[in-house]
């Protein structure tokens, strides 16, 4: 289901829309107009308790902590953001 | 002393009444403005009860009809004064777990409604949370008379809902005993296992919930459960910043400051000053932390790293070492001489509350 459904692969860099683009308010704002990887691909997932419709396929994205904050540490921050949040990054705009 | 409202577990002795305290307040407010009210504000839209049903409950209440039967407090001390709060409060955070969707079908709702209700996404329609100010002594009695009225308000809601037809008396009792029985907590069970089958392990962190499911813990039904593991490259923290999402169904209840915007909003901007600062965790140099802000489907644990000087011990003693703190990367499993320390001076194992809905 998970490579049927989702159309970024482990690896892949990715920018979170920096505005809301379908009205799903799940994504935080400090990661709006970000950069990251995807590092995890989780499909389309049923949670019944939580929520009514199926939202669009889900990533954990990982953050480079210098990325979303003012902190330099070589730490990062990884987020579950839903595809339409997310566009390819070309090569030579990735920041690492 | 339990330990459930203080941040750091084992306290043998009762000693800072005021990080007490303020844990009750914090998780009072919380359960109220963020848990209960939303719910009976979002029946009272949909007619499932109204405020005439309220008020007339409230009219017909009884000693004897009533459905919450609060213990006296052991002593006038501030000690036993505290004591008697907080489990005054399981009490309520348990009884708002009575009332949930799972337990009344006509509540038809899931946790997104609940956001919504109470502001999550329009500041419009956040309910605001009370602040409490002054001595020690006038917060305590504060506190003792908001948790009176909130009790109160539970106690009508239960009532109009019987009194609906939405659920029998005897439907809520049974729930109401099942919320009381002691049980192994969870998470002891699940990291003392990972720590001592490696087949387990390795299921536990490439499948999560499934993993569960042959091992007698209540594998819950909230999201996707992934489990992240501690090792001496990575230290793992589990946040949501958005509001305080958890395997609850699975690890009951977090610490206050869980849901509290402080460490929301630190963790993610600068983590290794805000664990150093609000867990007094200092991460070594050569381990990357990693935040996991699960901010949709997936539910969050870490599997903390085995402590030294357990070579030979039981599960069952290995489980006494896992702290709810340790799952969310705020603290290490504990050391067995600490441990064993603060068992003599008194203090049981962490047990965190059942989640409330």
């Amino acid at each position: 289901m998970e490579s049927a459904t989702s159309k970024y692969r482990i690896g892949d860099a990715v920018l979170v829309a920096a505005e809301n683009p379908t009205g799903n308010p799940r994504t935080p704002r400090y990661i709006r107009g970000k950069r990251g990887v995807i590092s995890a691909v989780h499909g389309l997932l049923e949670n019944v308790r939580d929520h009514r419709a199926i939202h669009k396929p889900l990533y954990t994205v990982r953050f480079d902590l210098s990325e979303v904050s003012s902190c330099d540490d070589q730490d990062s921050v990884w987020v579950d953001v839903h595809e339409e949040w997310l566009s390819s990054l070309p090569p030579e705009e990735r920041n690492y | 002393m339990s330990g459930k409202h203080n941040h750091k577990a084992f306290e043998g002795h009762m000693h800072d009444f005021e990080a007490h305290i303020r844990a009750v307040e914090e998780d009072l407010e919380y359960y109220r403005a963020k848990r209960f009210e939303p719910r009976i504000i979002y029946l009272i839209r949909r007619g499932v009860v109204t405020f005439s049903d309220l008020l007339k409950a409230r009219v017909a209440l009884k000693r004897s009809n009533q459905f919450f039967k609060l213990k006296r407090p052991q002593g006038k001390n501030i000690e036993a004064r505290v004591r008697y709060l907080e489990e005054w409060l399981d009490e309520y955070v348990k009884g708002i777990a009575l009332v949930s969707a799972r337990a009344v079908e006509a509540m038809d709702m899931v946790t997104e409604d609940n956001r919504k209700e109470r502001g999550d996404y329009d500041d419009f329609f956040k309910i605001k949370k009370k602040e409490h100010h002054g001595t020690l002594e006038e917060r305590m009695v504060n506190v003792e008379q908001d948790l009176k009225d909130y009790q109160e308000l539970l106690e009508v809601f239960v009532q109009a809902l019987i009194g609906r037809g939405w659920s029998t008396r005897e439907q809520l009792q049974q729930r109401w005993q099942q919320l009381h029985e002691e049980r192994p907590w969870a998470g002891g069970v699940i990291v003392a296992k990972a720590w001592t089958d490696p087949a387990f392990k390795q299921a536990l962190l490439s499948t999560g919930r499934e993993a569960l499911r042959e091992m007698g813990v209540h594998q819950g039904k909230v999201g996707k459960l992934v489990v992240v593991e501690n090792t001496d490259k990575i230290h793992n923290v589990i946040v949501c910043t958005l509001c305080s999402c958890y395997p609850y169904d699975i690890l009951g209840d977090t610490p206050w400051w869980y849901k509290h915007e402080s460490y929301r909003t630190k963790i993610v901007q600068n983590p290794r000053a805000c664990i150093r600062e609000m867990f007094g965790l200092e991460v070594s140099a050569g381990q990357e932390i990693r935040v996991y802000d699960s901010t949709s489907d997936v539910r969050y644990f870490v599997l903390p790293q085995r402590p030294g000087g357990t070579q030979g011990m039981s599960e069952k003693e290995l489980a006494k070492l896992v702290t709810v703190d340790s799952l969310i990367g705020a603290g290490y499993a504990l050391d067995p001489r600490q441990q064993e320390k603060a068992e003599k001076l008194g203090a049981k194992s962490e047990a965190p509350r059942v989640r409330p809905d």
